[in-house]
Parts: C-alpha cells; sequence; structure tokens
C-alpha cells in the first residue's frame, strides 16, 4: 500500500516529521540514501540553543526548546537532552556594546530568555575562563543532546507509531501526475500524495526535481573533541565575536566547534579538514580558557551540512507543485529546531497552514531579488 | 641524525623507520630521490630492533640474532642520505601527500609526491574474561619495557600463541628471570591443518629449527608447559589474580599477578583507514590489510604501504616490501625505467615469494581460535576506552546498529583514545557472526586524523611556513613503576 506522505532524507527534520505525521495517523515512508542520521544530524555538535537566533527564528526555536524539555518522555527514549545554559562571551567593550544592542532589539519584540551578565556574574558560573573576559550574554534553558541518539530516538518513536524507513535508498527522478508524486529511486519505485523534502546537503538537487531553484550550498564545519578532563565548565561557551563554542559532557570529553568548515565533497559522500582552521580554533579555545593548554585531541571530524545565502532555513510548501513541501537549509543551526519543524511540517501536509508565521523560510525568497 | 635543512616538500615520504620504511629509504635515497622519513621513536629501527644500537641491558646478545641483525640495516639507513625525522608523531596523512605530524611540541607539515606508509604491526587483542583488568599485559609491551627500558617481572603467567610469545618468553628466561608458566592456546587441529603447508615451510629449515629451538628451551628450563589450552579466563576483583584454563580435559588455576598474553599480529590500520585506502578481509590471518599490489601500491596510486602495516609479513619480508615500493615510485617519478625496476626487484621478489609459502604455514599453526578473538561472555569488555561489553554492543545491535559505524555512533564503543585499535577487528567479526555474513560484507570504523592523540597546544602552534629542524632528542621512559616490576639494567651475566 502507498504511503500518504514520502519523506526524503533520515535526518533529524525527517525523522520528526515522520514522527508527528505517524503520531497523527499518516502513513508515512521514509527513503533514506545512507543510513538514518548518517550526516549532519548525526555528526553535528548538538548544540540546543535560543541564544542568538535570527530574529525571524525566535519563535520557533523557543517552541522547540520547550519540546525538548520532556522529548524523553514524550518519545519513551534517551536523547542525552541537558539544560546547562549557554554563556558567549564578552572579550572587551565592543561585544558589550554588540549585546547591549541585540538585548534592546530583542526587548522590544518582547523576547527576554537572553540576559547580560557582568565579569563577577561570568567567573561565578565559569571559574575558569581567562581574566580578559569581562561578560556576556546568558540563556538558562539553553544546553545541548547527543544527536546521534535523539535523531534515532525521533526514528524509533515514529517506527511504533507505524513509519517504514528505507536505508540505502537513492532518489534519482520525481515526477508529479495528477495527485500523485511518483519517486523513481535506485532499487524501488514509490508513490505518494504528499512529498516532503528533508534532503539536507541534498536538498537543493530533490528541489530541483520538485520543481523549485533554491540558491542552496553546502560546506564542512568541523568539530574536535578532547579525551576526558575534568570537570571544569557546566555551561556551554561560545564568544560574542571569535569563532569559539564548546562544551564539557558529563563524560569529562569536551567539544571544541566554533563553525570553521573543512571541505566538503558532497558527490563522494566525504569531507576533508582544514587543520590549519582547527589549529586557530585551538588557539581561541585556550586563550578563553587556559585549563585546556593540555587537552588531548582525540577525534576530529566534519559533517555535510547546508547552508542558505541569509543563513535562514527553507520551510514550507513548494512554489511549484501542489502538496509538496521543504525543510532543509538550516545553516548548521537546525539540530535544536527539528522537534518544532516536525511538528509544524506535519501541521502543513495534514491542516495546510500553520500558527507560526513561515514567510522568512520561503522557498522562494530569493527569486524576487533583482541583482 | 642528519642536520640539514628540512624542505617543505620532497619525492618521498615514509613514514616510520622500521625494516620496511628503513629499506625503502635507503634504496630511494641512494637512487637520487629526495626522501623524508619520520619516525616516532627516538631511534630507528621499528618495534622489532628497538632500541638495538643502544640496548639497556648489559648483554643485549641475549635477546637473539633476529635482533642484532638489525644493527647492520641501521647503520646502512643512518647513512644513506634520506632527511631523517625522529620523535616525530606524524598525526595527519592526507591522499594529497600531506603530512602533518607533531615535534618538540610543534604541529609542522610538509607534502610529498608519493608517500610509502610503513606503520607496521600490533598485537591481536586477546577480548577474554578479565583481559582489561590491571596485572594483565600484553606480550609484545613486556618486551617493550625489556628492549627500551631494562624492565621485567618475575613470575608472570605467560598466555596465548605465536612465535613472538616464545621468543619474549625464552628471552625472560635467558635473563635469570623466573616465569611462573606459559599456558599454550594452540589448539591440536592447528598442528594438523598446517600440515599441508608444511612442504612449503621446510624450505627455511632454518626458520622451523629457531621455532622449535624456543620451545625446547623453554621446556628445558624446567619452565611449567601447558598445551591445548582453552576456554582461558583472567580472575581477579579489581585486578588480575590468576589465570583459568582448561587443558587436556582438566581445569586449571594459576595464581600471579602478572598476565602476558599474545596471540599474533596484526596489521595497524588507523593511518591506512584514515586515508581511506580500500582494505579487505584476509581470512588466511583474519585481518583487514589496504588492499595493495606487488609493489606495495594502494588504491590511491601515490601512496604504497609496506611491511606488517599492508599484512604481516616478518621482518625479512617487510625489509624486501620496502625496497620493492621504493623501486616501483622510483620508477613513478621518472628516476628509473621499468626494466631497471624489474631487474633491481626479482630477487627480492622471489625471495618474498618464498616467504610467503612459509608464512601460509606459521598462519595456519598460530591462527587464533575463535573463543579468543570472539568475547564468549555479556561481561567481557570488547571496548576498552569507553568500557563496552559483548552484552552492551549486542543490545546496540539489536536496536538497530548494523555496521560498525552506527555501532559506534550509539554504543560509543570505539571512540576512545584508542581509536578503535583494540575493539576494531573484533567489533567487525562479531557484526558478521549476528549478520550471518562475510566481514568483508561488515566492514570497519571510518576513521579520521588525528592518528594519535595530539595536545592542542600542538595543535594551535601549526603552521605552514617551513619548519626549521631541531633534532636533539631524549628518549622517555614511558614504562609504570609497578613495584613488581624490576629493573635488570646490567644485570645479565
Amino acid at each position: 500500500m502507498n504511503p500518504d506522505v514520502l519523506i526524503i532524507g533520515g535526518g533529524i527534520q525527517g525523522c520528526a516529521s515522520a514522527y508527528h505525521l505517524t503520531k497523527a495517523g499518516v502513513r508515512v515512508t521514509v527513503l533514506e540514501k545512507d543510513w538514518v542520521s548518517r550526516h549532519a544530524s548525526g555528526v553535528n555538535a548538538g548544540g540546543v540553543r535560543m541564544l542568538g537566533r535570527h530574529l525571524a527564528e525566535v519563535e520557533l526555536s523557543k517552541a522547540s526548546m520547550a519540546l525538548w524539555a520532556q522529548l524523553d518522555d514524550e518519545l519513551d527514549d534517551d536523547t542525552g537532552y541537558r539544560a546547562r545554559s549557554l554563556i558567549n562571551i564578552a572579550s572587551d567593550e565592543a561585544d558589550m556594546a554588540t549585546l547591549r544592542a541585540r538585548e534592546k532589539k530583542m526587548h522590544s519584540v518582547g523576547h527576554f530568555h537572553e540576559k547580560i551578565i557582568d565579569q563577577q556574574e561570568l567567573r561565578q558560573r565559569l571559574p575558569h575562563v581567562a581574566p580578559h573576559c569581562i561578560g556576556g550574554v546568558i540563556s538558562e534553558a539553553d544546553g545541548y543532546a547527543i544527536p546521534y541518539k535523539s535523531t534515532l530516538a525521533f526514528r524509533r518513536a515514529a517506527e511504533r507509531h507505524g513509519a517504514r524507513f528505507i536505508e540505502g535508498e537513492t532518489v534519482r527522478a520525481i515526477r508529479q501526475v495528477g495527485n500523485s508524486w511518483l519517486v523513481k529511486a535506485q532499487r524501488s519505485d514509490y508513490e505518494a500524495g504528499q512529498l516532503l523534502n528533508c534532503a539536507g546537503a541534498w536538498a537543493d538537487k530533490i528541489a530541483v526535481m520538485m520543481g523549485d531553484n533554491v540558491p542552496m550550498s553546502y560546506s564542512a564545519p568541523m568539530l574536535m573533541i578532547t579525551t576526558r578532563m575534568p570537570h571544569f565548565a557546566t555551561p556551554v561557551v561560545g564568544a560574542v565575536s571569535r569563532p569559539l563554542s564548546f562544551k564539557q559532557f558529563e563524560n569529562g570529553t569536551v567539544l571544541i566547534g566554533g563553525g570553521a568548515k573543512g571541505f566538503a565533497d558532497r558527490d563522494a559522500n566525504r569531507t576533508r579538514l582544514d587543520y590549519s582552521k582547527l589549529a586557530a580554533g585551538s588557539k581561541n579555545a585556550i586563550e578563553f580558557f587556559p585549563i585546556m593548554k593540555t587537552a588531548a585531541i582525540n577525534r576530529m571530524w566534519a559533517g555535510l551540512e547546508a547552508y542558505m545565502p541569509d543563513n535562514l532555513p527553507v520551510i514550507g510548501p513548494c512554489t511549484q507543485a501542489n502538496n509538496g513541501y521543504h525543510a532543509f537549509g538550516f545553516s548548521a543551526h537546525g539540530f535544536q529546531m527539528g522537534p518544532i519543524v516536525g511538528k509544524v511540517m506535519a501541521e502543513l501536509i495534514i491542516k495546510g497552514g500553520s500558527a507560526f508565521s513561515l514567510d522568512a523560510f520561503r522557498v522562494d525568497r530569493f527569486e524576487r531579488k533583482v541583482l | 641524525m642528519s642536520d640539514s635543512t628540512l624542505q617543505d616538500s620532497y619525492d618521498i615520504a615514509i613514514i616510520g623507520a622500521g625494516p620496511a620504511g628503513m629499506s625503502a629509504a635507503i634504496t630511494a635515497s641512494t637512487a637520487g630521490a629526495s626522501v623524508v622519513v619520520i619516525d616516532d621513536k627516538a631511534r630507528p629501527g621499528g618495534q622489532i630492533y628497538r632500541n638495538v644500537g643502544n640496548s639497556p641491558l648489559h648483554n643485549s646478545d641475549l635477546l637473539g640474532a633476529d635482533y642484532l641483525q638489525g644493527r647492520s640495516l641501521i647503520d646502512s639507513f643512518n647513512n644513506c642520505p634520506a632527511e631523517k625525522l625522529s620523535a616525530a608523531n606524524v598525526w595527519h596523512l592526507g591522499e594529497n601527500g600531506e603530512v602533518l605530524f607533531s615535534q618538540n611540541q610543534q604541529t609542522r607539515s610538509l607534502s610529498a609526491r608519493e608517500v610509502i606508509v610503513t606503520v607496521g604491526a600490533m598485537e591481536r587483542p586477546f577480548p577474554i574474561n578479565g583481559w582489561h583488568l590491571p596485572g594483565v599485559m600484553s606480550a609484545g609491551s613486556a618486551q617493550v619495557m625489556l628492549k627500551s627500558d631494562g624492565l621485567v617481572c618475575d613470575d608472570a603467567v605467560f598466555v596465548g600463541t605465536g612465535p613472538l610469545l616464545y621468543l619474549i618468553v625464552a628471552q625472560y628466561l635467558r635473563l635469570g628471570v623466573r616465569v611462573r608458566a606459559l599456558v599454550d592456546t594452540t589448539p591440536v587441529s592447528n598442528y594438523i591443518q598446517s600440515i599441508r603447508y608444511l612442504p612449503g615451510a621446510l624450505a627455511h629449515a632454518r626458520m622451523l629449527a629457531k621455532g622449535l629451538g624456543l620451545l625446547n628451551e623453554i621446556r628445558r628450563s624446567g619452565t611449567a608447559v601447558y598445551r591445548f589450552a582453552r576456554e582461558v579466563k583472567i580472575v581477579g576483583e579489581g585486578r588480575a589474580s590468576g589465570v583459568c584454563f582448561q587443558a587436556k580435559g582438566q581445569t586449571h588455576q594459576l595464581d600471579s599477578n602478572h598476565i602476558f598474553l599474545h596471540q599474533g599480529v596484526i596489521p595497524n590500520l588507523n593511518m591506512t583507514r584514515s586515508l581511506g585506502l580500500k582494505h579487505r578481509w584476509c581470512s588466511q590471518q583474519l585481518c583487514w590489510k589496504p588492499t595493495i599490489n606487488n609493489w606495495g601500491q594502494s588504491s590511491i596510486d601515490s601512496i604504497a604501504v609496506a611491511g606488517d602495516g599492508g599484512g604481516i609479513v616478518g621482518a625479512e619480508g617487510a625489509e624486501l616490501s620496502g625496497k620493492l615500493a621504493a623501486l616501483n615510485q622510483l620508477h613513478r617519478l621518472g628516476r628509473i625505467d621499468k626494466r631497471q625496476r624489474d631487474s633491481q626487484a626479482a630477487p627480492s621478489q622471489h625471495r618474498l615469494q618464498h616467504l610467503n609459502r612459509f608464512r601460509q604455514y606459521i598462519d595456519r599453526l598460530y591462527s587464533p581460535q575463535d573463543q579468543q578473538r570472539l568475547p564468549q561472555q555479556d561481561d567481557t569488555v570488547v571496548c576498552r576506552c569507553e568500557e563496552q561489553n559483548l552484552g552492551q554492543l549486542r543490545a546496540g545491535f539489536d536496536q538497530g546498529a548494523r555496521g560498525p559505524n552506527e555501532l559506534k555512533s550509539l554504543t560509543r564503543c570505539g571512540m576512545g583514545p584508542c581509536q578503535g585499535r583494540q575493539c576494531g577487528h573484533t567489533v567487525s567479526e562479531l557484526l558478521a557472526q549476528w549478520r550471518d555474513e562475510p566481514v568483508e560484507a561488515v566492514g570497519y570504523y571510518r576513521l579520521r586524523s588525528p592518528m594519535r592523540l595530539l595536545n592542542l597546544t600542538e595543535l594551535s602552534q601549526f603552521s605552514r611556513v617551513q619548519p626549521k629542524p631541531d633534532l636533539e632528542f631524549n628518549s622517555s621512559s614511558t614504562a609504570d613503576s609497578d613495584s613488581d616490576i624490576k629493573s635488570i639494567k646490567g644485570a645479565a651475566q
């Protein structure tokens, strides 16, 4: 029997959408070209944050945070989610000025979850921070989760509601005839009334097959992780104006990110690392936290991630076809949004609309620009 | 070590200065290629010839004639024109020939047109109950402590199979160290099944005699030898207090605070896997090997693998394969023509074929038992770094983790500092068993650089500017100071 909805891509967006759809009684099949959570959803930094979001994303991000808070119960699984707070560190007065301007803007539209902290409070919360750091901004509800486990938790919950996941199945061609999407994949053909594109770093190819051109690019954000260290940082840490981001997990390992990008070879499913950029990231980590001087790096990696020119995702219906939808291009900050995006996509597909304003995320938002 | 200036690029970069690396360097550099050899130890020689020229023992002759044979190779290597970097840790090798290494707390980079990877072998993990307990060590580690620091310990029990195990026991006995027992796990069936390879091995009567000589030497010493041992378990709460096994229908328990395990060696995969080279499962040696041709050339044509890192060949085989890899790369670089390459290679190729026939016999005779490669009980630890046992991995498999990488993501098995060295083969074989598919279909961990733990400060000192050499190094001891371990520097009479 054909499913009602065919989802292309078994990352967190695809799995969360499959969960919310099947929970509402919709029949869903997910096609994944490798295996579920193989790419960005499984290897990202696991940041679950509202702090510093683009204004267009704040409502969705806040709603997603509410879902994260009870996600383990909802999915009856272990996502590894921990609310530890997130602090972006200011290292000079210019940073503090940036924070005050941001605060003013956020307050003016009614968002109060980001709070500026002074040097004393910064040191209380992060005793090992370097002396030159003078303050920062904190979002108390932020934290992290374990990406692979979180994505798998959605998958398993969706499967319990009847979703089918087909792994190792690459989509080759898509066409729409009448009310049916006909999808030709590597091993088999599929048919469904509704089609959802959650194909991550490959989503622009799927979008084109569905009739939407989109100026998406892709890259390979890099991460590295240390061996276990004595506990020294509870909050997740970032910096206002420097590419620094790290978090210490409960087992003592420290994950260091910061958004530096390696080299992506999308066709070969591979990434190469840019070690000089990782070296710069190491320098920053040591400069902000001298205790990291002796940290031993255990592993380094990168994942393939989709980026949009404005670093905002595409969330919403196809413009060129009926019954087609997109959720991709999260530009390296989509993990936290996964739970709410799944819910929004289910609402769009089932009810034809969402309570959230999705205008900033339209797939054709770049079409109107005259260059 | 040379004082000349390190260049930022070379014709050939050789990773490792064991027999394969040294011989490749001699062949390539004397033919005029610019060659750099990067080795992580303070002195050349690799594992087999560790500290040959600088033994802490007063009478290193007791370590055996083979060990000393390395001296002449090391002398030729030291005299060849290759640039030699010692105590330099390669932590990234790119398929483009980029080499990143740490030396003196700094990250340095260079690049090469051709690369020869000679990273050697490691001891095969021995995942039986209790193998992770303090007091249990690999026999090879015991030998490293002996060769580099002259440290030994009395009354240890040696357990396992293979020539290296017998050699280490014999070396101990020659130095007057008491050995509690040798528990030999070579099963009767191996003796029977290896007979058909015996004719090929007879051409190497000297090597066969040497092996038998070691066993006789151990027996004559009065050391207890238990043969055909099965169901081996380490016993002890919190640390090893003994070993329990069955032999000839009887259950034995030997008390000892030091158990040394060994069941052969396998290629060290971390560099060849991180490079993304193609690998195949070798059923003769029960291990993964990079796929290479007769010249050691890998699936990336500018990268060759020689020595035990490409499949276990032994010291002599490593030396020959290093030479062959170098000759082929000299040809690729246009320094010699095909005819020159082939004629210079012929004697080595011939000898290598001979050795391979002997190897077939040895591999069959000392093939490790299934029950010592595949953990049998749920509480047997598989991944030592992340403390994952058989039961936990099985649960991960039952949750849907079909491949090594999914299992790693789900259970953290293989995520620790050893980068899967200790659990990789076990996990491949376990998944193959559970899936009822060939190991080849299961695959191995997707590995990445760094190939060893990398200090954050070292990495932050990264620079692409031309590095300046600083080649003064001291070897340092890393052995722990366990009270039972004693120094025998100068003790041998």
